[in-house]
């Protein structure tokens, strides 16, 4: 059985980490770009429906509405911040692998991902979600999606 | 005395030397930067979209407009406080960097570009926000906005990887 670590240590001198690694210096500033304004389309699209989950922002759109356009968004967003996310990771597993700051964000991360295809899916469908359900599921989404945000933001400052 | 050398006393005084050095601090001043754009350029780029006629189609501009603003004023409080305290801590190392001037200007642009547009078409927008067809002022402003604000982002994000050195 592989340990975590092995594994980053496997993934950054496989062949393709090691072409990245290679790529100009401004390959690694260019993935940066990709994956802040990736991050920005998912914050931006989040805050739009959570907001009015919790009778704030656009408070005279259907919830449904709201979810179904930002929807595309932040699918958009999570494949610009996957694939700059890579370029970023990869070349350099071995840096990230003790920094609690990476760990932190990708548990939130796994976290928000899972209720984003369940129940946040399943109450944003409601045109009218019970109040305590709606706000709960927006605390949460909210305090998730910004726990990403801050966690991502500290890894460079602990490297 | 030069913005430089403002920028200097600034550095070196007991609060931007703390802020320097401040394990927790530093970090949380950078993810509140990041929260507050979210807040501020996110939702002003959503309202842009809806302008150049892509975005919440569905959606009353003035309703936009109006009930995103409050949201869009507290993301630039956020950001703006952040962003001095974050200047305060490291001025003279920002400042000479290409990119911060540009940044500023295209700031400046931005603000004149949102003042403009509010002047010009805030007031009417329950009127021509009805139409099939948006004044071109406004899809202009939309778009001057969208552009500006975009490349702030990028310009901000550029600013530790162009170190004057």
């Amino acid at each position: 059985m592989m340990t975590t670590e092995a594994l980053f240590q496997e993934l950054q001198t496989h062949a393709l980490s090691q072409h990245i690694s290679h790529l100009s210096a401004y390959a690694g500033a260019v993935a940066q770009l990709f994956h802040i304004v990736g991050f920005l389309l998912i914050l931006t699209s989040v805050l739009l429906v959570n907001l009015r989950l919790i009778g704030l922002g656009l408070r005279k759109q259907p919830i449904p509405y709201l979810a179904k356009v930002t929807n595309p968004l932040i699918l958009i967003g999570l494949l610009l911040v996957t694939v700059s996310g890579l370029f970023i990771f990869l070349p350099s597993a071995t840096l990230y692998y003790p920094n609690p700051a990476f760990w932190l964000k990708f548990y939130l991360l796994a976290a928000v991902v899972v209720l984003h295809f369940t129940l946040i899916g399943w109450v944003t469908r409601k045109e009218q979600p019970r109040p305590v359900i709606a706000w709960a599921t927006a605390i949460v989404n909210l305090t998730l999606w910004f726990g990403v945000a801050f966690a991502g933001r500290a890894i460079g400052f602990l490297n | 005395m030069t913005i430089i050398q403002f920028l200097q006393v600034l550095h070196d005084s007991e609060f931007g030397t703390s802020v320097r050095e401040s394990l927790y601090l530093f970090p949380l001043l950078e993810g509140v930067h990041l929260i507050g754009l979210a807040l501020s350029v996110g939702l002003i780029i959503a309202t842009d979209l809806r302008l150049i006629g892509v975005f919440l189609k569905q959606v009353p501009v003035r309703d936009v407009l109006h009930h995103l603003r409050p949201y869009v004023l507290v993301g630039f409080a956020l950001t703006f406080i952040t962003g001095i305290v974050l200047l305060w801590a490291e001025g003279p190392r920002i400042w000479e960097n290409p990119v911060f001037p540009l940044k500023l200007a295209l700031i400046v642009v931005a603000g004149i570009n949102a003042l403009w547009f509010e002047f010009k078409f805030g007031k009417s927008a329950h009127l021509w926000g009805e139409q099939a067809q948006f004044p071109t002022g406004a899809k202009v402003a939309g778009w001057i906005s969208l552009v500006s604000w975009t490349a702030v982002v990028i310009l901000g994000r550029l600013i530790p990887y162009l170190e004057a050195n």
